[in-house]
């Protein structure tokens, strides 16, 4: 398992974080607003349809390192696939996890994900409050199970993208790396 | 499955949710190749993105193909046609690998 110190890095490297559950993710699965408010957030496509109109420049260059954790008991091997990528905000960007089932048994996992620094809890505060989300996963594997056969191995896609109004947020400021985890567990429920 | 306490506890945060969903796992390593291409990139470029965005669309255009993902304008998703421009639209570097 690779576990970073999280807690030693969130100050020094000046950092963001939002957590999740699956249970309650699955019920955000199937809900295109977000937390069930009124005010709609505005989708990934249109943020990049705004600021390519706006020709908006962003000049920061953010690290995304990736973390990779399994819970205790569970038999795969899980492993970001790239170290890092370095990113601005404003370029949808793509990485990989590579998964693999040592077991001689079918497995099912579901996985969670955070995102740090922590900076954080008064950002996420602040984004939820302000209804902004400044590291948006377009697309991943996360919180749905996927089932590994024994001996399979996978690569599995994060499609993700910093909001530029990162750049403009005062709270933001000497924010340049961004740690995303991700942890699968065993799922109880389809096990084989 | 609760796993509120592993991460230091829920904290009136709320979950959330890829905008697009999950990517269907690609079982049959349809579009190893395009993702090796990729990874390959990075490695070469510093890990830079922006660099490697014209093999980030092929894979993305190979999921698509492939129905592994739901296909719609890549152009939407910050993937300008011809070359690797980012979304910003700001000055881009010419990459000799980007042949569309």
């Amino acid at each position: 398992m690779m576990r970073m110190c999280l807690t030693g890095l969130a100050f020094g490297m000046g950092v963001l974080t939002i957590f999740a559950s699956p249970p309650l993710y699955r019920t955000f699965c199937q809900a295109t607003s977000y937390d069930g408010t009124v005010t709609r957030r505005e989708r990934v496509e249109e943020k990049i349809a705004r600021h390519d109109s706006n020709q908006t420049v962003t000049s920061r260059e953010i690290v995304v390192q990736f973390n990779a954790d399994i819970s205790d008991g569970m038999p795969w091997k899980f492993l970001p696939t790239q170290r890092e990528v370095r990113v601005k905000p404003g370029e949808s960007a793509l990485a990989f996890y590579t998964v693999e089932n040592q077991s001689s048994t079918p497995i099912t996992g579901v996985s969670t994900y955070n995102v740090t620094p922590m900076k954080v809890l008064t950002t996420e505060e602040y984004s939820i409050l302000y209804n902004r989300i400044y590291f948006n996963k377009i697309q991943c594997f996360c919180f749905e199970e996927q089932r590994l056969l024994p001996g399979e191995k996978i690569d599995m896609p994060v499609f993700f993208y910093i909001d530029p109004e990162i750049e403009d947020d005062p709270k933001m400021n000497g924010i340049n790396n961004i740690i995303l985890s991700y942890t699968f567990f065993k799922d109880k429920v389809s096990e084989e | 499955m609760s796993s509120g306490g592993a991460f230091g506890g829920n904290r009136g945060l709320r979950p959330v949710p890829p905008e697009k969903g999950v990517f269907p796992l690609d079982h049959m390593h349809l579009c190893d190749l395009d993702k090796k291409e990729y990874l390959n990139c990075l490695k070469t470029a510093g890990n830079k993105s922006e660099i490697c965005r014209g093999f980030s669309k092929k894979y993305l255009q190979c999921r698509m193909e492939k129905n592994l993902m739901a296909k719609q304008d890549l152009a939407e998703l910050g993937f300008k046609e011809g070359n690797a421009e980012s979304a910003v639209g700001k000055t881009t570097e010419r990459i000799g690998d980007q042949e569309q």
